[in-house]
């Protein structure tokens, strides 16, 4: 068991054979309850290997196994295989754990869903984790580009779960429309890097203008899974989805892919600066703009989503600053206190059956459990010195002291100012103040739920200790210190606390958001989109459509009648009379003959 | 053996070729057919093949000729007037077959046929050739008559049941194919 | 008693087949003519043997054969014909009318 090439099948072939067998055992899909033992076993397994994997690599360092999927001319143009250095077995561990916790809180949570549809999504589930497992352990970008548009069927898979209700089918359909425009920066990028390379690898050399055309056609890509403004648009609305979905994929990993793509291909983007300073800036600009808009909704499940929009724009703001590491360590630690907060703030909806802030409060009391995770998470997320969102926060603005005048860093503190502030006011109307009506009969969730939690809550405090770990395993460099960074970004953090406690926790509907309100500009970005899809694809499609129906339909139609009045022509001819037939044989064999004698 | 065998041979199988396409009577074609067919094993002798001589009198006349009586004979019924071929049909038969005839006659003519007097093979040899060149088509032909006769069972079979339900053409599902939308 | 006067021959009795076959009705008759042309066919290839000193006897042989497990079927099907429509006019059997 000391294979780590074996250990990564296991966490990779495990899943994806209990999807087929789900998908293919109907009878035990439809029962629902053995669905989601199958699945929540394979992903024990998973992670069992995972951790293992993990200690593995300590020992042993990298590996690699590949072999060939596509070759041509007796040469492989492309590998399919496992990738193992310190990113990918630490992702791989991070989203074992993660998909296990979300899975296990699934079995209490999705309880009330007819036996069927409680099996559709267990197999899903199962198929998300070896999609996801697929792209981390992807030894070049072809594989890479599999998993990652794998993880986004699954996305629209699961955003649609509830597809008899019509907004979550539009929004699952939003989600898939938006991430696949993105993705074909992905596979235009893959097309041209092949064209000019020949190699599909994470590590090509590339001369500069095709580095920074390559690299700004993977950052579409990533835009899009990333939901980076302006593709944002489409991750408050696959809150539609059951939320420990969003917890799993629209929080902890599948929008971590595309920052995940990008430490991956460091290498390449390390040869396009332009690029990079593309990166910065938009990061930059969708932490702040996400920031806002999380200050002004009234759903508890879309501060938290537009509260990922502003996070991963730190970390994609890291990444264009040239700093894989600081990016890839806030991803992990953003894993575990994003899909504890998830998870919570599931719990607290299945508890009053409302998204609605306005129909809680004052749940400390009756969720004490719940309460305490729900604020480990937000003042992780908050970067309170001491949690883990501190650590990998701190080192992504220290990364930028200093870049571009000191605006994406003054930037990144006002939004982490903010991030502090709509964190205290969701804790304070949730969780503090009067008991609203429907929260009279809410209760403590069950083990199956608050275990999870609980889980989840550990890393959320500690995972900020593991960074000089990781930075090892990464070939990294990586220390605290005191210095202007920490103090101001701690500084920041608890002023916004403070201030939402001062406005909030009095009054529970105070008038600041109506002012904040106007910055809503996300329906303005919405609509944009809107038209566009509207007057570019339908016009396009329109004229497809005419030329289908009559053009190539019209040939068809030809052909087959055409042939219809030939076959009645000549219908005649057969007899059916044995006789006839032979005189045709003999006058044939004579025209034969004749032919060879002339 | 002169040229009168050869010539007198001929002029019989031709007649009694003839005889088989004209004659009314069916179980008389057969009976001209076996005579033919033993003429032609007289033709073998004349050719130097003394084997197949024996081979065509004893499968040919004794097997073939005898079954095809008995095939006469089962499916018998005395509408033998309205069997017979009427004028039209004689005339393109005997075009069809004049063609032929004028074609091959003149292929055997433009051809320069290669004139050897290489002694033919015995009997012996063609035993020997028989199981050593030719082993695995002999093989095959067994398997092949083998074949027919279990297929020829199948086939000839009675089927009581389905034979009566599916008797007479009017009980036949009629197949139309085709124009089914135009007309 | 050239090689050419026995080819003539030979042809001769396949023409004579061809007419039997074509203007013949009756199942059996065409059998007949089958085997005419058959016939024919062999005693070009024994010709060919004497004349031309080419092994073809073997052949005739398994022509022979094949024609023997022919007639068997053939026969097989004329029984077919005649219990399916009381006859043995192939005539009657005219479904693959178009």
């Amino acid at each position: 068991m000391n294979d780590p090439i074996f250990l990564a099948a296991l966490a990779l072939f495990v899943p994806i054979a209990a999807a087929l067998f789900l998908l293919v055992a109907a009878p035990v899909r439809h029962r629902g309850a053995p669905a989601a033992g199958v699945c929540v076993t394979a992903s024990v397994v998973a992670l069992a290997a995972a951790v293992r994997l993990v200690f593995v690599h300590a020992a042993q360092g990298d590996a690699r196994w590949t072999t060939t999927w596509i070759s041509a001319a007796g040469k492989p143009i492309a590998e399919v295989g496992l990738h193992l250095d310190g990113a990918s077995v630490s992702m791989l561990a991070v989203v074992c754990l993660v998909a296990l916790c979300v899975q296990v809180f699934s079995v209490a949570y999705m309880h009330d869903e007819p036996p069927r549809g409680y099996g559709r999504y267990f197999s899903f589930h199962a198929l998300f984790l070896f999609s996801m497992n697929l792209f981390v352990l992807a030894p070049n970008l072809l594989q890479a580009f599999a998993g990652w548009e794998l993880v986004g069927l699954t996305s629209y898979l699961l955003i649609g779960f509830y597809f008899a209700k019509p907004s979550a089918a539009k929004a699952a359909v939003k989600a898939f429309w938006m991430t696949k425009l993105a993705d074909m920066g992905f596979l235009f990028g893959l097309l041209w890097l092949f064209v000019a390379t020949g190699s599909f690898e994470w590590t090509t050399k590339l001369a500069p203008e095709v580095a920074v055309g390559v690299t700004l056609l993977f950052f579409l890509a990533v835009v899009g899974k990333s939901a980076q403004f302006p593709l944002h648009i489409w991750l408050p609305d696959a809150m539609e989805g059951p939320t420990p979905v969003s917890a799993l994929l629209h929080a902890a990993t599948m929008v971590a892919a595309g920052v995940f793509l990008v430490v991956r291909a460091d290498p390449l983007f390390a040869q396009a600066d332009a690029t990079r300073e593309v990166m910065l800036w938009i990061g930059s600009f969708t932490a702040v703009f996400a920031a806002c808009l999380a200050l002004v909704q009234r759903d508890i499940k879309k501060v938290l989503a537009y509260s990922t929009c502003s996070q991963l724009g730190y970390m994609v703001a890291a990444l264009g600053a040239g700093s894989a590491f600081a990016g890839y360590f806030h991803l992990g630690t953003h894993a575990f206190f994003k899909a504890l907060l998830f998870l919570a703030a599931g719990s607290v909806i299945h508890a009053v059956h409302s998204n609605d802030l306005a129909d809680m409060g004052g749940l400390r009391k009756k969720m004490p459990l719940t309460t305490l995770t729900f604020v480990i998470g937000a003042l992780s997320l908050a970067g309170i010195p001491g949690f883990a969102g501190f650590f990998s926060k701190d080192l992504v603005l220290a990364t930028l002291e200093g870049r571009a005048n000191w605006i994406p860093w003054a930037m990144l503190m006002g939004a982490a100012f903010l991030t502090a502030f709509y964190m205290g006011r969701v804790v304070c109307m949730t969780f503090f103040g009067a008991l609203s009506h429907k929260a009279e009969h809410a209760h403590e969730a069950p083990l199956w739920m608050s275990g999870p939690l609980l889980v989840l809550a550990v890393p959320s405090v500690g995972a900020g200790f593991l960074g000089g770990w990781l930075a090892h395993s990464l070939g990294a460099h990586y220390e605290t210190h005191v210095g202007l960074t920490p103090i101001v970004a701690s500084t920041m953090a608890i002023a916004g606390l403070l201030g939402s406690i001062a406005i909030y926790g009095r009054r529970r509907d105070a008038s600041v958001a109506g002012a904040i309100e106007r910055l809503d500009k996300a329906s303005m970005v919405d609509r944009a989109w809107e038209l566009g899809y509207r007057r570019a694809l339908l016009g396009v499609s329109g004229l497809l459509g005419w030329f289908d129906r009559y053009v190539i339909d019209g040939l068809m139609n030809f052909t087959g009648y055409t042939t219809i009045e030939a076959g009645a022509a000549v219908r005649g001819a057969q007899t059916g009379r044995m006789r006839h037939y032979l005189v045709a044989v003999v006058v044939g064999a004579v025209l034969l003959a004749l032919m060879g004698l002339l | 053996m002169s040229d009168a065998w050869f010539w007198l041979l001929a002029a019989g199988l031709c007649a009694s070729a003839v005889s088989v396409v004209r004659s009314r009577d069916l179980v008389r074609a057969v009976l001209w057919l076996a005579l033919g067919l033993l003429l032609t094993a007289g033709l073998y002798a004349y050719l130097d093949a003394p084997f197949l001589a024996g081979v065509q009198v004893l499968t040919y006349v004794g097997g073939v000729a005898t079954l095809m009586v008995f095939g006469v004979m089962v499916t018998r019924r005395h509408t033998s007037a309205s069997a017979e071929a009427s004028n039209d049909s004689n005339a393109v038969g005997v075009l069809a077959a004049l063609g032929v005839f004028a074609l091959l006659a003149t292929a055997i003519l433009k051809t320069d046929l290669p004139e050897s007097s290489a002694p033919t093979q015995t009997t012996a040899e063609l035993g020997r050739a028989l199981l050593d060149t030719y082993l695995l088509a002999f093989e095959a032909v067994s398997l092949l008559l083998l074949a027919a006769i279990v297929g020829a069972v199948v086939i000839a079979r009675r089927r009581d049941v389905e034979t009566r339900e599916t008797r007479g053409s009017a009980a036949l599902p009629s197949i139309r194919v085709g124009r089914t939308e135009a007309d | 008693m050239t090689l050419v006067q026995c080819l003539l021959l030979a042809s001769a009795l396949f023409s004579v087949g061809v007419y039997g076959l074509i203007t013949r009705r009756q199942a059996v008759a065409m059998l007949l003519s089958i085997e005419l042309m058959v016939n024919a066919a062999n005693l070009a290839l024994v010709a060919f043997a004497k004349y031309a000193g080419a092994p073809t006897q073997p052949l005739v042989l398994f022509t022979l054969a094949i024609t023997v497990a022919e007639v068997a079927v053939g026969l097989a099907l004329v029984m077919l014909l005649y219990r399916r429509y009381d006859d043995t006019l192939l005539d009657a059997a005219s479904e693959t009318k178009g």
